[in-house]
């Protein structure tokens, strides 16, 4: 009887039984439904956060105040800090950052968009890693020059403009300390973050020396940093918390955070939630196995008379054995296919409610059938091998 | 008609000193004591005795199923006494067609495929197995019954499929366990009837019975009592199957 023929067979045998097939199932296919519902989630969040991650450009160093401490205006980020930073030989640049809100008045004069300004520098183009379809970003003359440039993203311009070709146009700004006429260099794509748990206002940038002059303040919120040698990067986050504290005279007032490490700790947490379901998972495949076990003894003893038959009619152990492995084995794989589609449209209705696209790969498939299959093996060898030693004579006088 | 026993060439069963010792508990039960029992090719045996007189036994052994304790046991020339596992099952795969009181069909398969189960553990591509198993259901007159399932057949019918599926490997011997001990009268009349027409093309036949009338449907009367062979006698004029009763000798023997 070759492969082929021992899976029809099997499959007949089990189709005889489909109520008892099934709930022997049962246990396979809950645990392989949670553990796909599950990673599909994780593996859609995980995929959704590293896209955000890599739009945001090239991940370095951010520098901040620690504001949990007792801040004084000392404390604070200027742009002579982040000249200091330039000077540590593992700086590749620096992008410094300060921000307020303003609005942007539309064509009608009554209708206004909400905007929130970033002064910022050349270099913070690869930090946030924007796409600029027209025109340019801010230049360093910008900065040097305090120059009235901004850098708007292709909705705003539409909405302005009618059109993302808006070079050169003029955006009137008014912020609660006056008005500024700035003149568009350039328009980026607008960033789709893929899901609104990540609503972010429109940005628009605008030399860092400009947006101080209008805000009549010299403080920055942020530094980002661009480092040479990437495996430095921990001990040049270090020495870079210390020249700032050497300078403005304080202590642990910085926090200098590595971006990569950000995405790695999320990562992580996602990979710990990963592991503990794929614990309860074998659990429950252990659990579903020693029902697959329990009703292939059930089997045996009730089919002891066909085993006595078949084995009168030159059936050898190993067929026998062969012949019930099978069916333990395509019992806990179609168990687990059920338990993929079922765990596939638990993801998509979970990721429905959280707002995350599931995501079941290939290679998660293989390894689920491979396992249950394995989980059929295992626990099919016992009732297998029990059928295979039955004494012809005794099993034929069985009824 | 008288048996195969001119026509033999050479033996099929040779059994010396066959005995075989059950342990029960404590106690050993000496099923079979010292038998000595030779078969030729083309006889047709019947073999008789009460029950716990040893004949199932010896069946048991003669058909590979059963180990013995002492003594040689050759079959078709080979020495089987000492084979174990799979080569035992391939013996009974190839040598021997088992028929049994109860059928021993399966039930959830066609009568074809039940015909077909030898050949598959033979190892038969499944198109040789159906046109072998139509053949040997055409051989027992059951042409038109392969696609129906054992419930949808009378007993006669069923024992007509388990002589086919028997018959399917062409096997040194055919062993009947009490082959018309579920049967009424005619069809088991039936059966002797396909077992006589058999015989008479040369198959080889052993048939356990209790029955004297349909032991002497066969060429040759072994009887056993407490493990032993206590006659073994010529049937002069079988009973032929088929012929209104009392037309041929009951009184020959």
């Amino acid at each position: 009887m070759n492969l082929f023929e021992s899976f029809v067979s099997a499959t007949a045998s089990l189709l005889g039984n489909k109520m008892r097939s099934v709930l022997t199932m049962l246990g396979i296919i809950i645990g392989i439904s949670a553990v796909i519902m599950i990673t599909s989630i994780g593996q859609g969040f995980q995929a959704s956060i590293n896209g955000q991650f890599s739009k945001m450009g090239s991940l370095g160093l951010e520098v901040g105040v620690k504001y949990d401490e007792d801040v004084t205006t000392a404390d604070m980020l200027t742009l002579d800090d982040a000249s200091l930073i330039v000077t540590h030989p593992n700086v590749e640049n620096v992008s410094p950052l300060a921000s307020m809100s303003g609005k942007a008045r539309l064509k009608n004069p009554a209708e206004t968009n909400n905007l929130y300004f970033m002064g910022t520098n050349e270099n913070f183009k690869d930090v946030q890693g924007l796409d600029i379809t027209e025109g340019r970003f801010l230049a360093r003359q910008d900065v040097d020059n305090k120059a009235a440039a901004i850098i708007i993203d292709s909705t705003l311009a539409r909405k302005l403009y009618g059109k993302t070709k808006a070079t050169g146009q003029t955006l009137h700004a008014t912020f609660s300390f006056g008005n500024v006429d700035f003149t568009v260099v350039g328009v980026y794509h607008t960033v789709d973050f893929g899901s609104s748990m990540f609503q972010m206002p429109t940005i628009a940038y605008i030399p860092v020396t400009t947006l101080q002059k209008i805000y009549g303040r010299d403080y920055l919120d942020n530094i980002y940093v661009n480092v040479k040698d990437r495996a430095a990067i921990e001990r040049t986050a270090l020495e870079i918390s210390m020249l700032l504290s050497m300078r403005h005279g304080n202590e642990g007032k910085y926090n200098v955070s590595n971006l990569l490490q950000q995405l790695d700790s999320v990562n992580d947490v996602l990979g710990g939630i990963t592991a503990f379901v794929s614990l309860v998972a074998a659990i429950s495949l252990f659990v579903g196995g020693i029902g697959v076990m329990n009703i292939m003894l059930v089997t045996v003893t009730e089919r002891t008379h066909e085993i006595g038959i078949r084995k009168s009619l030159g059936a050898t152990d190993g067929n026998i054995r062969f012949q019930f492995l099978v069916e333990a084995v395509i019992l806990a794989a179609i168990g687990g296919l059920i338990g993929i589609a079922l765990g596939y449209c638990g993801g998509v209705a979970l990721g429905g409610v959280i707002d995350v696209v599931p995501v079941v790969s290939a290679p998660t498939v293989a390894f689920t059938v491979i396992i249950s299959s394995l989980v059929g093996i295992v626990f099919g060898v016992y009732p297998a091998g029990k059928a295979a030693r039955l004494d012809p004579i005794e099993a034929l006088r069985h009824e | 008609m008288t048996g195969g026993a001119e026509s033999a060439t050479g033996m099929i069963i040779e059994a010396r000193r066959l005995s075989k010792t059950y342990r029960v508990g404590r106690y050993e039960v000496k099923a079979l004591r010292d038998v000595d029992l030779s078969v030729g090719v083309g006889e047709f045996v019947a073999i008789m005795g009460a029950s716990g007189s040893g004949k199932s036994t010896l069946m048991n052994i003669i058909g590979c199923l059963d180990s013995l304790t002492s003594g040689k046991y050759y079959l078709d020339g080979e020495d089987v006494s000492s084979i174990t596992g799979n080569k035992l099952a391939a013996i009974r795969n190839k040598k021997i067609g088992f028929v049994f009181q109860s059928f021993n069909l399966l039930p959830k398969l066609t009568a074809s495929k039940n015909v077909e189960l030898p050949m598959v553990y033979a190892g038969e591509p499944a198109k040789r197995r159906g046109a072998a198993a139509r053949e040997a259901l055409a051989k027992v007159g059951l042409t038109d019954r392969g696609h129906h399932r054992p419930n949808e057949l009378s007993g006669g019918q069923k024992q007509r499929v388990a002589i086919a599926r028997a018959l399917v490997n062409n096997p040194s011997i055919l062993l009947a366990d009490e082959p018309t001990g579920n049967l009424d009268s005619r069809s088991g009349e039936e059966i002797m009837e396909i077992f006589q027409s058999l015989n008479r093309e040369g198959a080889t036949i052993v048939m356990v019975t209790h029955e004297r009338e349909i032991a002497l449907h066969a060429g040759r009367i072994v009887t056993f009592r407490d493990g032993r062979i206590v006659s073994d006698e010529r049937v002069d004029e079988p009973l032929r199957a088929g012929a209104p009763a009392g037309e041929s000798g009951v009184g020959a023997l």
